[in-house]
């Protein structure tokens, strides 16, 4: 049963408002270490430089989508590890499978309460306490 | 989570990303209604109303979503190319933009009420269009993709221990540095090798701390002409596989010690996934590998046909090393990506905090003139070290005073976009089919000026499309295409943003604007006024050349209304029409409405400031260039032609009379102009100098002042009012005209 606390989180959306949202959340759950990133690029960058246990990423983003950004994680060894949820609005079965391929964890479908942040995590990490 | 106090913040950040994204929603789809958009502008277009609809979600904006959804899943018809994305689909696009920025605009609170038969109406086009004809009435009946049921996935946990995995990945795979010891033999240096060139290599592979190891080093006496006596030791903080390291001394291995010692453990040979992870944070890596990843994501993969992620993952890898074998051939791609992601470094901050620092800055400004004028009055020599650092301070508070409005400047963009709409409602009610073209979108200007262009802007398309183009009918008689062309550009010029409306149509009508402005009184029925006088009869008071009083274009306030907007900005409207071609409305204003350059001048004890905009020049007359017309008017010539003259001190009402002999008249004539070209030479006492003011509202701080602009403080601490030399010709006008008239003084 992992400590919620402990948990180091990478927050990936080009939308201020969703990474601010989706922080406030982890925040509640009771996770600390949270760090974010505008784009998959900068994501990338972020996640080399300092690795994460966990990056939640938005699919629809400009420039690279979260299924690119999800497998140049996978596609690096040294962070290939990090466990990935995608948050995404529309998580139709193809985009699904095909980010199932890629090694997703799990998805998060837009809108989302904590409760259901809260279970998805679980559903990845296991209990947090 | 809707309406919690924490999330309301993030709701009013989230309506700010709206506007943004609505200004690409638009911009993709006209793009697409020119036809001059391609499969990006749809993805895109796209992208922007799943975005709002992510976030409407997220606080609970039901009917945004509702709205959003429906538009989306139309737009994904069109993009997977299911649907043809033809003139009728971008016409239910542009449609559907203009009721989503209306439903965010409701959410919001900035319109009172939802037009929901107009929303109701495009869900159905939308719809109709989704479903080709089998139109549903029940709003809920669409199939909604968003929720499969992901538990039919399976997702696989992650095993981790949070307590004891340390995050370092590289610990993993690498050392986390290398202490490398380098003693160089002298044949090293015989051979004509340099080592701080090597240990220059070194520090290019990350942080490194160097110490250098003298013990060998005989003392001076002793110290032989040639030989090899020192050793650097480098602690290198990067995790590195060793081959990085020695790769640098390949030349010169056999010519020195090297000794390679592993900072926190080494684990075992991963060679392959070593070279991958060579250098952290370096921009090569990810443009690697984000280009071999989204080269591979561009081809549709159908799903189950997807290559494994572990084959994927190999055929990753060689390409990423490649790139690390050569840096130098890879360096233009990561010069590119440095690029995209200066350019996306922005922040947002809240317009008081600047508009604070604005006027702190202009304080500054005075207060450094102040201090300039008051050591100018202990009388330093020119050279002293007080007045050279008093001019240094000068060129910063400048500089500083300049980067503050550079962060107030914005595009004109954000007035242009709201066109497009507006240009399809008034072509819709009106019938006619238009065109608008704009130029100069990029053009930048002061906050608060892009705020205020909206409504000018505003009116002069109505009025372009309205009175400026035919229907139809009229333009195929003219012999012009049916569409009209509406063309609006900005540009910069001398210190100005200069904004055109043009349009094809049918120009002014000379002889009817005369007419009008006879049967109105605004003019005398024998007036003699050139073609662009009559042209800007327009904008008189009360004038309105339409038959009848639509509601696209006003009550007959139209360009009156115009004109004084543009003027409280500081601005001119001007007006030239060719009949039968066309016309072109061109408004100039101020590229800001905080500082303003003028003329610092006396007249009647008085100090003032004339704008430097209206100035075209000045100069001392000589007395036989005053003539006296008629009962009392002055006249003066300038460059063969006779000016009326404005005697400030006494339209001011700073002097009671006008001073009846020439010969007593002492003074300096500056040649002004106003919006309408119209000349006029001010008359004042002397002319001091030329300076950047700071402009202060005077309505705000007293009341409004005819005659006078505003206000500003000048360097000594008084205060100066600035003139406004429309206002004055005017008045000089109706002194001309023998009107009475009394200023408050």
């Amino acid at each position: 049963m992992p400590a919620a606390s402990s948990i180091q989180v990478l927050v990936v959306d080009d939308q201020q408002s969703m990474r601010v949202l989706v922080r406030t959340c982890l925040t509640q759950i009771g996770i600390k270490d949270i760090r974010d990133a505008s784009d998959g690029e900068a994501g990338l960058k972020e996640l080399i430089a300092k690795p994460a246990h966990l990056v939640i990423s938005d699919f629809n983003m400009p420039k690279i989508d979260g299924l690119a950004f999800l497998r140049a994680i996978r596609a690096h060894p040294p962070i290939a590890n990090t466990a990935f949820v995608m948050l995404t609005g529309r998580a139709d079965a193809e985009l699904v499978q095909r980010a199932v391929q890629f090694g997703v964890n799990n998805f998060l479908v837009k809108p989302f309460t904590t409760a259901q942040l809260k279970a998805k995590l679980e559903t990845v990490f296991g209990k947090l306490s | 989570m809707s309406a919690d106090d924490p999330f309301e913040a993030i709701k009013q950040t989230f309506f700010l990303e709206c506007e943004e994204l609505l200004t690409d929603l638009e911009t993709n789809v006209t793009a697409l209604t020119f036809g001059d958009g391609d499969g990006e502008a749809i993805n895109a277009a796209f992208r922007a109303v799943h975005s709002i609809k992510g976030g409407a979600g997220a606080f609970g904006l039901e009917e945004l979503v509702r709205f959003a959804h429906v538009f989306e899943t139309f737009m994904d018809e069109l993009r997977s190319g299911r649907k043809p994305c033809d003139d009728q689909a971008v016409r239910a696009m542009l449609h559907a933009s203009d009721v989503l920025a209306d439903h965010i605009s409701f959410a919001r609170g900035l319109i009172p009420a939802m037009d929901e038969e107009r929303s109701n109406t495009v869900i159905n086009d939308l719809r109709e269009l989704i479903h080709g004809g089998s139109v549903s009435t029940t709003p809920d009946n669409d199939p909604d993709p968003t929720d499969p049921s992901l538990e039919a996935f399976d997702f696989k946990p992650v095993m981790f221990d949070f307590g004891a995995l340390p995050l370092d990945s590289k610990t993993e795979t690498a050392a986390d540095g290398w202490i490398i010891e380098f003693k160089p033999h002298f044949r090293l240096y015989e051979t004509g090798n340099e080592p701080s060139l090597l240990l220059r290599e070194l520090a290019r592979l990350g942080p490194t701390s160097v110490t250098i190891d003298t013990s060998e080093l005989p003392v001076l006496s002793n110290l032989p002409e040639a030989g090899s006596y020192l050793k650097w030791v480098v602690e290198l903080q990067a995790p590195l596989d060793r081959h990085a390291i020695t790769e640098i001394f390949e030349f010169v291995d056999s010519e020195c010690d090297l000794n390679l010692t592993p900072i926190g453990g080494l684990t075992s040979g991963l060679a392959g996934v070593q070279e991958t992870s060579s250098v952290p944070v370096d921009t090569v890596d990810i443009a690697a590998l984000l280009a071999a990843v989204s080269e591979d994501g561009a081809k549709p993969v159908p799903a189950g046909a997807a290559p494994a992620l572990a084959e994927q993952a190999d055929s990753l890898v060689p390409s990423v090393a490649v790139s690390n074998d050569t840096p130098k051939t890879v360096t233009a791609p990561a010069g590119g990506a440095k690029q995209v992601a200066a350019t996306q470094a922005s922040i947002r901050v809240d317009l008081d905090r600047i508009d604070k620092l604005i006027n702190v800055v202009g304080e500054l400004v005075i207060q450094q003139a102040m201090l300039a004028q008051s050591v100018t009055e202990c009388g330093l020599t020119v050279d002293s070290s007080v007045k050279l650092g008093l001019d240094d301070l000068e060129l910063l508070s400048r500089e500083i005073q300049d980067s503050v409005m550079a962060i107030r400047a914005q595009p004109v963009k954000s007035v242009f976009q709201r066109m497009p709409r507006l240009v399809r409602e008034v072509a819709e009610m009106t019938g006619k089919s238009v065109r608008l073209v704009t130029e100069g979108e990029g053009t930048e200007v002061d906050k608060t000026v892009v705020d205020r262009l909206a409504e000018p802007i505003t009116h002069m398309i109505r009025n372009a499309i309205d009175h400026g183009l035919e229907d139809a009918q009229g333009r195929m008689e003219a012999g012009k295409s049916k569409e009209g062309t509406i063309k609006l550009a900005a540009l910069h010029r001398s210190g100005h943003i200069v904004i055109e409306v043009s349009d094809d149509g049918r120009g002014i009508n000379r002889e009817r604007v005369r007419k009008i402005a006879v049967e109105r009184g605004l003019i005398a029925h024998d007036a003699n006024l050139t073609n662009e006088e009559t042209d800007n009869l327009i904008f008189l008071p009360g004038f309105s050349t339409a038959d009848a009083v639509s509601d696209i274009s006003g009550r007959g306030v139209g360009m009156d209304v115009v004109r004084r907007s543009i003027q409280q900005l500081g601005g001119r409207i001007s007006i030239a029409s060719q009949p039968g071609k066309g016309s072109v409305f061109t408004m100039s204003l101020p590229l800001t409405l905080a500082v303003q350059d003028g003329m610092v001048v006396r007249s009647g004890g008085q100090t003032l400031l004339a704008p430097l905009t209206a100035v075209i020049e000045s100069f001392t007359p000589k007395v036989g260039d005053l003539h006296r017309i008629g009962s009392g008017d002055w006249v003066i010539r300038f460059r063969d032609r006779f000016l009326p003259l404005i005697n400030i001190a006494r339209i001011l009402g700073f002097e009671e009379a006008d001073k009846s002999e020439v010969d007593d008249i002492q003074g300096i004539a500056i040649v002004v102009e106003n919006e309408a070209g119209s000349q006029a030479a001010l008359w004042v006492d002397t002319i001091q100098g030329q300076r950047q003011v700071v402009i202060k509202s005077l309505e705000s701080n007293y009341r409004k002042v005819v005659g006078i602009s505003a206000a500003t403080i000048l360097g000594d601490g008084r205060v100066a009012l600035i003139l406004d030399v429309d206002a004055l010709i005017a008045l000089g006008r109706q002194q001309a005209n023998h009107v009475n008239f009394k200023l408050a003084s």
